[in-house]
């Protein structure tokens, strides 16, 4: 009996632990649709683009790819750069969290309207 | 031969051409002159200084923060008191349209069905009211902004967004609130009369797609040039739906189904708010010049048959969906495939699709009413089913030969009852989301209140929507042999009607063969009676 107690604890444990592993990225991901598209507003008033609309949609990209993309920064596919090393951490995972939630293999893939 | 001789026989000749000339070109004498039915038109229609009492930015009941739709309707019927009663009561609010005599009701909410998506299950498939004119998917309170507003905005996602930064601490998340207000009111205050856009948001996607259903709407009509369209061309006349689709008390003019589209033949002259507009209410019904051959035709051919040579012009159109051909897998999943378009031609969830660009219409006799089945209607399931048909026939003086888009369909019906069956399409027991014919055809029937047998087979169909937009340059019209033709005629299944050309009535042919050369031959004799007998002046000499 003890053993299985015990086993059933460990199981607990490494689910507890991945749990976040499966949940993705824990940002605001409300904001962060809020926050990228003001980094296209701000880059719109600058001249670089010519629509406040963000240039790359959340369907875009599957999700392991938006993390491949905010683990290494690699942003030129968004332009507005100056835009982009404006943003803090806190507002990166914001924007990373939701192009996650609405990739391309999520439940609910996105376009921003 | 002498000069002289050589002179007489040139004049001879001229004369010969002077007088033959017009049997050949009556458009040649007016040259340089414009077709009546065009100043008639520009008259009606000249231009109209459309000009407003009030500025919506200053007015004091849309000066506040906005938590939802209902809430902005409620502000704009504090001013617009009767406006949404009126608007309840039209087709645009109910998708109803009357009664049939088996007590089916006709219209989208009702038992109506075509062969695309085939039904709107009684409001039960909530995909269909994306184009109700509500807030999202409820059907209380009428979204105003729907037909007059004129910023783009998601109002439910504004809205939910709203209220979540709203209720926050964090004072960043009270600043996006506020942007979010912000936007909101912008959008509420910015209405007008109905531009393109906002009837296209509808009508250019009918069907669930860019120019799915008409082929004579799409976004490419959202801001035409005068090459696709010559009347609602941005270089051109400019014309915004509302020019030919006049309105009273919210009731929207030119509906072709249940009630004829032009009984009434009226002139905007007369009347500028007549409930159908036609071409004929502004070019007349004898548009072209004076004597133009085309005059001649109009009381048998419609405007839109010469003067929209094609549809889908920009975009592409469905012209076919195959319902029987839904369900593959590959590799154990749903899969879709694209056509040289970029347009879905296979999808699991749906079937076969074709899709056509510039498509020539097909043609019938119409007297501007379409007659439809409806769910609760038998049907002979040996052969084609006309879905939906135009009404007309070579008799009737109300009837035109007109240009239709056909669209084919092979589509569910019901093999004990010889009913068409109406699918649940969306939604957890959609047939879109496990491919379940059979519970999502019980569904579905059930909701519109129609019996099932269980039995099921499938039936091809047809449907037909008129063509009217797209009108064509006067250089791009269709040109007198495409029809009076004997092979390939576009008109080759019109019945009713000798048409030179295309039919051969051989005694009648030869009657008139005769009679040209019978003209020919005397024109040339008289021409040279005068040359020869009286030195081509008409007067004795000395």
């Amino acid at each position: 009996m003890k053993k299985i107690v015990l086993l059933l604890t460990v199981v607990a444990f490494i689910f507890t632990g991945l749990a976040p592993v499966f949940a993705g990225p824990d940002g605001n991901k409300r904001k962060g649709k809020y926050t990228y598209r003001k980094v296209y507003k701000a880059c719109m008033a600058r001249g670089e683009v010519s629509a406040p609309k963000p240039i790359v949609n959340p369907d875009a990209h599957t999700q392991a790819e938006w993390t491949q993309i905010f683990e290494q920064k690699s942003f030129d596919e968004f332009k507005c750069a100056p835009e982009w090393e404006a943003l803090n951490d806190k507002q990166l995972l914001d924007i990373y969290t939701y192009l996650w939630s609405f990739a391309a293999d999520s439940p609910t893939p996105a376009k921003c309207k | 031969m002498k000069p002289y001789n050589w002179i007489r026989l040139l004049i001879t000749g001229l004369v010969v051409m002077l007088m033959a000339g017009p049997a050949f070109s009556a458009d040649d004498a007016a040259n340089g002159e414009q077709a009546p039915g065009r100043t008639m038109a520009q008259q009606a229609t000249k231009e109209k200084k459309v000009w407003v009492t009030v500025d919506h930015a200053n007015v004091s009941a849309l000066q506040k923060k906005f938590k939802s739709g209902p809430e902005v309707t409620q502000a704009c019927l504090s001013c617009h008191s009767e406006a949404e009663k009126q608007f309840h009561k039209t087709i645009h609010w109910t998708w109803k349209a009357g009664a049939t005599e088996n007590g089916a009701v006709r219209g989208k909410a009702g038992h109506s069905l075509n062969n695309y998506c085939i039904s709107a299950n009684s409001w039960q498939d909530k995909g269909c009211l994306s184009c109700h004119p509500g807030w999202g998917n409820k059907t209380e309170s009428v979204n105003c902004l729907v037909c007059h507003g004129q910023k783009d905005i998601n109002w439910e996602e504004a809205f939910t967004d709203f209220t979540a930064f709203s209720e926050s601490d964090d004072p960043e998340e009270k600043e996006i609130a506020d942007e979010i207000s912000g936007e909101i009111q912008a959008a509420v205050v910015a209405v007008s009369r109905p531009t393109r856009k906002n009837c296209g948001s509808c009508h250019f996607y009918g069907g669930g797609g860019d120019g799915v259903k008409h082929g004579d709407l799409d976004s490419s009509l959202a801001k035409p040039n005068k090459k696709l369209d010559v009347h609602m061309g941005a270089d051109g006349q400019n014309f915004e739906c509302t020019r030919c689709h006049t309105t009273t008390m919210h009731n929207i003019a030119g509906r072709v189904y249940t009630q004829p589209a032009y009984t009434d033949r009226k002139s905007l002259i007369e009347d500028d708010l007549a409930s159908k507009i036609t071409c004929e209410s502004c070019h007349s019904a004898k548009p072209h010049k004076v004597g133009s051959k085309a005059n001649d035709h109009t009381d048998k051919v419609a405007c839109q048959s010469c003067h929209i040579p094609t549809f889908a012009r920009v975009n592409p159109t469905k012209m076919s969906w195959d319902w029987a051909q839904s369900g593959k897998l590959k590799d154990g999943k749903p899969y879709k495939t694209k056509d040289e378009f970029g347009k879905h031609d296979y999808l699991s969830i749906k079937g076969q699709m074709k899709w056509a660009k510039d498509v020539k219409p097909e043609y019938a006799w119409f007297n501007g009413s379409i007659d439809s089945l409806t769910a609760k209607d038998t049907i002979d399931p040996s052969g084609v089913v006309k879905l939906s048909h135009a009404v007309g026939s070579p008799d009737d003086p109300n009837s035109r030969i007109y240009p239709f888009k056909v669209h084919r369909g092979n589509q569910p019906y019901d093999k004990i009852n010889k009913t068409l069956l109406v699918p649940l399409l969306s939604g957890p027991k959609g047939y879109w989301n496990d491919m379940n014919w059979d519970r999502a055809l019980r569904l579905g029937n059930k909701a519109v209140g129609v019996p099932f047998s269980g039995e099921f087979g499938f039936v091809k169909t047809t449907y037909v929507y008129p063509s009217t937009h797209m009108v064509a340059p006067k250089d791009n019209v269709v040109t007198c042999t495409e029809c009076h033709i004997q092979k390939g005629s576009r008109l080759a299944e019109i019945a009713g009607v000798y048409m030179p050309g295309r039919d051969k009535f051989q005694l009648l042919d030869t009657v008139g063969w005769l009679a040209i050369l019978g003209a020919f031959f005397g024109v040339c004799l008289h021409g040279l009676g005068r040359v020869f007998t009286s030195n081509g002046n008409g007067r004795k000499e000395g």
